[in-house]
C-alpha cells in the first residue's frame, strides 16, 4: 500500500536508443576515433520537481548510439573505442570523447505551458595524435514536445534534443575543432605515441 | 405501456442528447491573405506544411499542423500534401528547428547542400508553407460548484472561458525562390457551462475553426481561385 502511495509520487522512464535520418552532407575525409566513457553509455537524470513528483531519467544507451550512428554519417572512417581501449595503437586522425555536462527539462506546470522541453549540454573534448587535447566544444541543444501523452512528450522531447545537437555538430563539428585539417596527420607517432588521456569528469 | 414508457423516455434522452451535441459555444473568425506573387499548381506538385521553429519562440501545435494537412488533402479538390515528418527527416539536418530557413533569401543558399535540390524535386515539392502562431485561453470567469452527498449530488452556477486561435501561414514558392504571400485566420470562441443540477457544456472549438477556415483559404490562395 505505501509502496504504490510512493510509487504515485514518481516517474521514471527509459530512452530507446534514437534514429537519426541519414543526412544530406558531404563526409568529412578523416579517420577518427570515438571514445565512449562508461558514465556516458549509463546516464540517469534524477530530479525532483517543485517538490511535487521525483523524475527519473535514463538515457541508457542512447546517447551512445547517437553519437556513435552520427560520426559513421559524418566521417569517413570511425572506429568506436571503450574506455580501456588504448587509441594509440590505432592510425586516427583525432580521438573524440564526448560527455554532458548538464542535463535539464521542464514539465507543463513549472512553464505554464503545454510542453515538455529538454536541455541537454554535451561536451566534445578531441585529442591528437599524442593525446593533447586540441578542442573543447559545448554542445547545447534543446527539444520541445507537446505534452499530450505526458511521459511520452517528455521522452520525444529529449530524442528531439538530441536530434538537435545532431543538427549543430553537423553543421559546426568541422569549424569547432578543425579535424577535417588533420586529416592525414595519422602518423607513425600516433602508434607509439602516448595514450590519450582518458574521460576526465568535467566539473566545469 | 411500461415499454411504450421506456421508449419515450429513451426518446427524450436522444433529443436532449442532440440539443447538447448540436448546441456549441459563440464563435467569431476572420480569415485573410495578402498575396505578393501568382501562384498556381501543376499535377503531379506537392506542398508541406511544417511549423515555425520552436527555437524562435514558435508554440504551434503538432495538431494543428496535422489538422491542416489532413483538411488540405480531403476531397477531389485536395492538393498532394507530404507529411510534414516525411519531408524533415528526407532532408536532415536542413529543416530542423535550428537549421531550417527562416527566410526565402536562405532557399537560394539551402540548394547548395548536396541532395538537397534533388531531394525536394523527387518530392515533388512546389511550396512550402511556415505556420506561426497558437491557440489560448484569453478570459474566463463565473463559479460553479458540485456536491454529492447520500441522496445524489449535483452542480449548480455558470462558467464561461473565451480561447483565442490565432495562426498565420506564409507560402513559399519553390519555383522562383520566393514568398507568394500569407495566409491568417483569426478566430475567437467563447464556452459556456451552465449547471442547474446537470451541467450543460456550451463548447466552442475556435482550434477547429481556425483550421478549417485557414486550409480552406490556403488551398483556394495556392491553386489561384478567384471565385473565393
Amino acid at each position: 500500500m505505501l509502496a504504490s502511495l510512493l510509487a504515485g509520487c514518481s516517474t521514471s522512464m527509459t530512452l530507446d536508443p534514437p534514429t537519426i535520418p541519414i543526412p544530406l552532407i558531404d563526409k568529412i575525409q578523416a579517420s577518427i576515433g570515438l571514445r565512449i566513457p562508461a558514465e556516458f553509455e549509463s546516464f540517469v537524470h534524477e530530479e525532483e520537481v517543485l517538490g511535487r513528483k521525483k523524475w527519473k531519467i535514463d538515457l541508457g544507451r542512447s546517447n551512445a548510439a547517437l553519437f556513435t550512428q552520427l560520426f559513421a554519417y559524418m566521417f569517413e572512417e570511425v572506429t568506436v573505442l571503450d574506455a580501456d581501449d588504448d587509441a594509440s595503437l590505432l592510425a586516427l586522425d583525432a580521438l573524440i570523447e564526448p560527455s554532458i555536462d548538464a542535463f535539464e527539462f521542464s514539465v507543463p506546470n513549472q512553464t505554464k505551458t503545454e510542453a515538455f522541453a529538454v536541455w541537454i549540454r554535451y561536451r566534445l573534448k578531441v585529442y591528437n595524435s599524442d593525446g593533447t587535447v586540441v578542442a573543447n566544444w559545448p554542445v547545447s541543444a534543446y527539444g520541445k514536445s507537446q505534452s499530450s501523452g505526458g511521459k511520452e512528450a517528455l521522452r520525444r522531447a529529449a530524442v528531439l534534443a538530441m536530434r538537435d545537437a545532431a543538427a549543430l555538430m553537423i553543421m559546426k563539428l568541422d569549424d569547432e575543432t578543425g579535424i577535417s585539417a588533420r586529416s592525414g596527420s595519422a602518423s607513425a607517432a600516433s602508434v607509439a605515441g602516448p595514450v590519450p588521456q582518458p574521460a576526465a569528469t568535467d566539473e566545469e | 405501456m411500461t415499454r411504450v414508457s421506456q421508449m419515450t423516455q429513451a426518446s427524450k434522452a436522444s433529443i436532449v442528447a442532440a440539443l447538447i451535441l448540436t448546441m456549441s459555444g459563440c464563435v467569431t473568425s476572420r480569415v485573410e491573405d495578402s498575396r505578393e506573387g501568382m501562384t498556381g499548381i501543376n499535377e503531379g506538385e506537392a506542398v508541406v506544411i511544417l511549423a515555425k521553429s520552436y527555437h524562435l519562440g514558435n508554440e504551434t501545435e503538432d495538431k494543428y499542423i496535422a489538422c491542416i494537412e489532413k483538411s488540405l488533402a480531403r476531397g477531389s479538390q485536395g492538393l498532394r500534401v507530404i507529411p510534414n515528418q516525411v519531408f524533415v527527416d528526407s532532408l536532415f539536418p536542413w529543416f530542423e528547428p535550428r537549421t531550417a530557413p527562416t527566410a526565402t533569401k536562405g532557399l537560394a543558399k539551402l540548394m547548395d547542400h548536396p541532395g538537397v535540390a534533388e531531394k525536394l524535386a523527387e518530392h515533388g515539392v512546389r511550396y512550402i508553407i511556415w505556420v506561426d502562431g497558437d491557440t489560448e485561453r484569453v478570459a474566463g470567469g463565473g463559479s460553479l460548484s458540485c456536491a454529492a452527498g447520500p441522496g445524489g449530488g449535483g452542480c449548480f452556477g455558470f462558467a464561461w472561458w473565451t480561447n483565442d486561435a490565432d495562426y498565420e501561414a506564409s507560402v513559399w514558392d519553390l519555383e522562383g525562390f520566393e514568398s507568394a504571400g500569407t495566409v491568417t485566420a483569426d478566430v475567437s470562441g467563447t464556452s459556456f457551462l451552465p449547471a442547474l443540477i446537470i451541467p450543460i457544456p456550451l463548447i466552442a472549438r475556435p482550434q477547429a475553426a481556425a483550421c478549417k477556415g485557414l486550409a480552406r483559404q490556403l488551398r483556394a490562395f495556392i491553386v489561384d481561385d478567384p471565385s473565393t
